[in-house]
């Protein structure tokens, strides 16, 4: 997955749409007071500057699905592992809720069910069918949307072809109205993403940790950046002191 | 066999030393390998799913929406990628819109008061109907309702009228400025589209147009493309406050508030000033002004007004002149003064100046509806006229006032008292889905169906630059509560029920029957050449129905000149109500603003608007008051602290947050909160920031000035912990104060991270940046009380 930092404006349309289709628990107040929300894709909001040359700037975060995921080896139950497709997968029913993947995790994108999930029986109309409702005891986390994967890839094969470059859209994604979160085949080159990890503004989160996340990131452009960039450069430095 | 707990740990720690040894002994690598053999749950693909095509006529501009049905029950709102205004992009609210459809305290019936100040009490819908059939059987009956544009609203209109009586929508972000001000540059009756895509220069003001203004899906779908592609487009938004809109802007002009006229005036300068525009398109603009006029908008007389920076000004206009095509538009808080439609006159007239109007990437004037009777056009009615209207009530004047759509008592300011205004009608009729504080005040409280439930049209405004409709279809029917005795809510269509009770006189029997004949008349005016071509009514129908609508993108509004008249003149200077005798505290001016989540209140019943985190200060499910930390610093205010917010009308409390990019002199709160019913997520959530709204209003148009409030602000001594996301994970910056990459134009993120790092390394270089980071000259934390030096 593609994130373009330069395209997302912070809106949250990304985390509701994850809250709605993964049938994720109410985050009720005393959730938010606790520190106990869950999230699986958030928005993070950061201040650079003072006013009035103050700059709001955000960054969505979500599983990173990372090729060397911290949180696999550590959980005793194999709950958690790395599929064929780049995926890291949690298995709900061996989950036994040590937490060590959360702990391990870089990213802080695991969330622990510390209570039994609610809802008022109306509003279980609008539970989605494809997906567990993950119960108290264990770990869930962003899955890139694998019941929408499943169902595309058993809609190409259905009809005998292979699947399109864009065929198969998270709920985040649909939901991004700059189209700032692209999901996509990084295996295919000829896929958006595979288009998009060429660019100049390619950056992972954390790769000094070599994790090698599966979800990368494009820099926020900034013109009044220019100012600073040249200063460095006139100072002769080259920051390999 | 059963196992002491002995002998299973024994067992178990014979496989643990079995495993080692056949770990040691050299096996391929690829045989321990871990592959989950589980096929999960999400393996499964199970049910076909629907998607049906509808619109909400209720929503911020009848986008165009896919909704996904599994078993009769809906299961998510998406975004119509056909659909020519929203182009698949949808906002959260509409998410949250399912959860209006399954809420828990949906009305399950009608309510009847049958005493003065008894209760609502549970009637029947057949003694439901013969009451509502007495009430509007008068000569004095008002029908409100939300700004509507399509049939609903056509039917509303039609009902007041036929009754004899009068139709007001309200608004309570009135937009009547704004279409004054549209009215008075470019002479149009519906409101332009703004090529916000294909503009390599955007400057707005007041309105946050990514978050909630007129249009904000379409907005974010054109911001997407702006930043798209080898030339990236700039962006330049002026505003009182810090919003999504602002933060989104390569160039935040962060003006006090009333002063974005000024600032647009300043912006003229500038370009006429360095000849950034030709002879003609000067002439355009200054020749209906007084001559010398701008000289009193210099950068740097408007720099001292209004709080920008002069070298801001100047790099707005430079950048507004010569990097073209530019367009400029703006509303929200910029025309919500006493001199609105001077303000907001002044920034859509920058257009002339740049040759923007009709232009790729500037303002694209919209053709009228094409569906007859259907305006295209709906704007609340102003608070003037509402102060009248309400008058009459009073005074005993209007029997009977039926009410969908509007929350009233939570939307009007407490000046003009609307609660005793309502109590002054002896029938009080109120539609909704969920509990509000109108329908509490209500004599018969009807359950009314959700936009998923029912038929209708929607002409957007503003277009996408060419006529459209949008068709609204049932995509679910009534649901049943989880035991099967009854529905979640007994509810029905307004529309229908008005058309029921008009008989033959409107001339239509349901909703259904309108949209069928919309289709009709579309077909038979030969329109089946646009988005739908079909050779026969039927399948042109169904065909608009599976698409959420029909559009022409050749019938576009035609090429007419005009002339817009001098528009600085009546008020041309913001007017703030008066603190006086409201003790101590210091003085702000009140920036309220719409909830990213809970539009002005419409959403506050569901939990998922309400937990959504607030994009600027993530705030969750409560009140808070965004202020500039120096400010919040002089009365020793910090974040948690419960403050009082006073004004000359009334005072509520809410959470301080205050945060470095809330401009000096002002406090940002949020509508949408302070409900007292609305369903258990809803009620006493906050306190209500419209009510406290000074009574001041354009001169010109009469809307409510909204954001002329001035206010003092007192600490109340109290704490509460702000319910927010913010500190919920902890943050990792790439370096310390880098956490989000930044590259300058052309550099790459590479490069940006080496920079970064060698600023970082600087941090080092003196003792005294050491301290405050925490770090010993090898970038080690420092340990014990070295740190605390």
């Amino acid at each position: 997955m593609a994130v373009d930092v330069d395209k997302c404006t912070g809106c949250q349309a990304c985390v509701l749409a994850c809250q709605v289709e993964n049938n994720i628990p109410l985050n009720t107040q005393d959730r938010f007071e606790r520190n106990r929300s869950i999230a699986w894709i958030r928005v993070e909001r950061y201040w650079e500057g003072e006013f009035p040359d103050i700059k709001a700037r955000f960054i969505p975060i979500m599983c990173q699905h990372c090729e060397n995921a911290p949180c696999e080896p550590v959980c005793p139950v194999f709950a958690t592992y790395h599929n064929a497709e780049g995926m890291n997968i949690q298995v709900y029913n061996r989950c036994v809720g040590t937490r060590y993947c959360a702990n391990g995790c870089p990213y802080i994108v695991r969330f622990f069910n510390y209570w039994e999930p609610v809802w008022p029986e109306s509003l279980r109309n609008h539970l989605n069918p494809d997906v567990t409702i993950r119960s108290r005891g264990i770990m869930e986390k962003c899955s890139f949307c694998v019941h929408r994967i499943r169902r595309g890839v058993r809609k190409a094969d259905s009809e005998g072809r292979p699947l399109n470059d864009g065929e198969i859209t998270t709920a985040c994604q649909d939901s991004c109205s700059t189209d700032a979160l692209v999901f996509g085949d990084l295996n295919d080159p000829n896929s958006k993403v595979s288009e998009m990890k060429k660019s100049d503004r390619y950056y992972t989160l954390l790769h000094h940790l070599g994790t090698n996340p599966n979800v990368f990131y494009l820099a926020k452009i900034d013109e009044d950046r220019e100012v600073a960039h040249a200063s460095h450069e006139s100072e002769g430095g080259d920051g390999h002191e | 066999m059963k196992l002491t707990r002995r002998e299973f740990l024994a067992l178990s720690g014979k496989a643990t030393a079995g495993a080692v040894i056949f770990a040691a002994c050299g096996i391929p690598e690829s045989e321990l390998i871990i592959q989950s053999p589980v096929e999960l749950p999400e393996d499964l693909v199970r049910g076909e799913d629907a998607w049906f095509a509808t619109i909400n006529p209720d929503g911020r501009n009848g986008d165009g929406l896919i909704v996904r049905v599994m078993q009769g029950r809906a299961k998510k709102i998406a975004g119509n990628v056909d659909h020519p205004v929203n182009m698949g992009g949808h906002g959260l609210g509409d998410d949250a819109e399912l959860q209006m459809l399954y809420h828990p305290d949906r009305l399950a019936g009608p309510l009847f008061r049958r005493t003065h100040g008894g209760v609502l009490a549970q009637t029947p819908w057949a003694q439901a109907e013969n009451l509502l059939a007495q009430a509007v059987d008068t000569s004095s009956i008002t029908v409100v309702t939300n700004p509507l544009r399509g049939h609903l609203g056509w039917v509303a209109s039609r009902f007041a009228e036929v009754k004899g009586g009068r139709y007001l929508a309200f608004d309570p972000m009135e937009q009547g400025v704004l279409h004054g001000a549209v009215k008075t540059i470019f002479d149009a009756d519906v409101l332009p589209d703004f090529d916000i895509a294909n503009a390599h220069t955007v400057l707005s003001f007041g309105a946050d147009w990514l978050g909630s203004w007129i249009s904000p899906v379409r907005h974010t779908v054109q911001y997407g493309k702006l930043r798209d592609g080898d030339e990236r487009g700039y962006m330049i938004h002026g505003e009182s406050r810090m919003s999504m809109t602002a933060a989104a802007a390569d160039l935040w002009l962060p003006t006090r508030p009333g002063t974005e006229g000024d600032v647009a005036l300043a912006i003229a300068h500038v370009i006429i000033d360095e000849g950034l525009a030709s002879d003609s398109e000067i002439n355009a603009f200054t020749s209906v002004l007084p001559p010398g006029i701008l000289n009193a908008y210099r950068p740097e007389a408007v720099a001292a007004k209004s709080g920008v920076p002069e070298e801001k000004i100047i790099r707005a206009g430079r950048r507004f002149g010569s990097s073209r095509p530019s367009v400029a538009f703006g509303g929200g808080s910029a025309g919500a003064h006493v001199h609105g439609t001077f303000a907001l006159s002044a920034i859509y007239a920058l257009n002339t100046l740049v040759s923007a109007v009709g232009s790729t990437g500037g303002v694209t004037l919209n053709p009228t509806s094409p569906v007859a009777g259907l305006s295209g056009s709906s704007t609340g009615a102003s608070f003037q006229e509402w102060e009248e209207e309400l008058a009459q009530w009073r005074a005993g004047n209007v029997e009977t006032v039926v009410i969908r759509g509007v929350d009233l008592v939570h939307g009007m300011p407490d000046s003009v008292d609307i609660v005793g205004a309502l109590r002054s009608v002896p029938n009080v009729v109120v539609f909704g889905t969920v509990m509000d504080d109108t329908m509490a005040e209500a004599t018969l409280a009807l359950p009314e169906k959700s936009f998923l439930e029912d038929w209708g049209t929607d002409i957007p405004e503003p277009a996408p630059g060419y006529q459209t409709v949008g068709f609204q279809q049932p995509v679910v029917g009534p649901t049943i509560t989880a035991n099967e005795t009854s529905l979640i809510s007994d509810a029905r269509g307004f529309g229908d029920e008005l058309l029921r009770l008009a008989g033959a006189d409107i001339g239509a029997g349901s909703m259904r029957e309108l949209v069928e004949r919309t289709a009709r008349e579309l077909f038979d005016e030969g329109r089946a050449s646009g988005s739908v071509v079909a050779p026969n009514e039927n399948l042109f129908r169904t065909g608009a129905l599976q698409r959420g609508g029909w559009w022409d993108t050749s019938a576009t509004a035609p090429s007419t000149s005009f002339n817009f008249p001098n528009f600085i003149r009546g008020k041309t200077e913001a007017e703030f109500s008066s603190t006086s005798n409201l003790g101590a505290g210091i003085d702000l001016t009140l920036v309220p603003f719409v909830s990213n989540s809970l539009d002005t209140g419409r959403l506050s019943p569901t939990p998922w608007a309400q937990q959504t985190p607030d994009p600027m200060s993530s705030a969750t499910w409560a009140l808070w008051a965004e202020l500039n930390k120096e400010d919040a610093k002089s009365i020793e205010v910090g974040e948690g602290d419960i403050i009082f917010i006073k004004s000359s009308v009334g005072e509520i409390e809410a959470i301080a947050y205050p945060h470095p990019g809330v401009p000096p002199g002002t406090v940002g709160v949020p509508v949408g909160y302070g409900k007292t019913e609305g369903g258990r997520w809803a009620e006493g959530r906050g306190e209500n920031v419209l009510s406290i709204l000074a009574d001041h209003k354009d001169e010109e148009t009469g809307a409510l000035a909204w954001a002329a409030t001035s206010v003092r602000i007192q600490k109340t001594g109290r704490r509460l912990k702000l319910p927010k996301f913010e500190g919920t994970v902890e943050a990792f910056p790439i370096e310390p104060g880098v956490p989000v990459l930044v590259v300058a134009p052309g550099e790459t993120a590479h490069e940006a991270e080496e920079a970064n790092h060698h600023e970082y390394q600087k941090l080092f270089e003196s003792d005294e940046t050491r301290r405050e980071i925490g770090r010993d000259s090898k970038g080690d934390p420092i340990s014990g009380s070295e740190a605390h030096e």
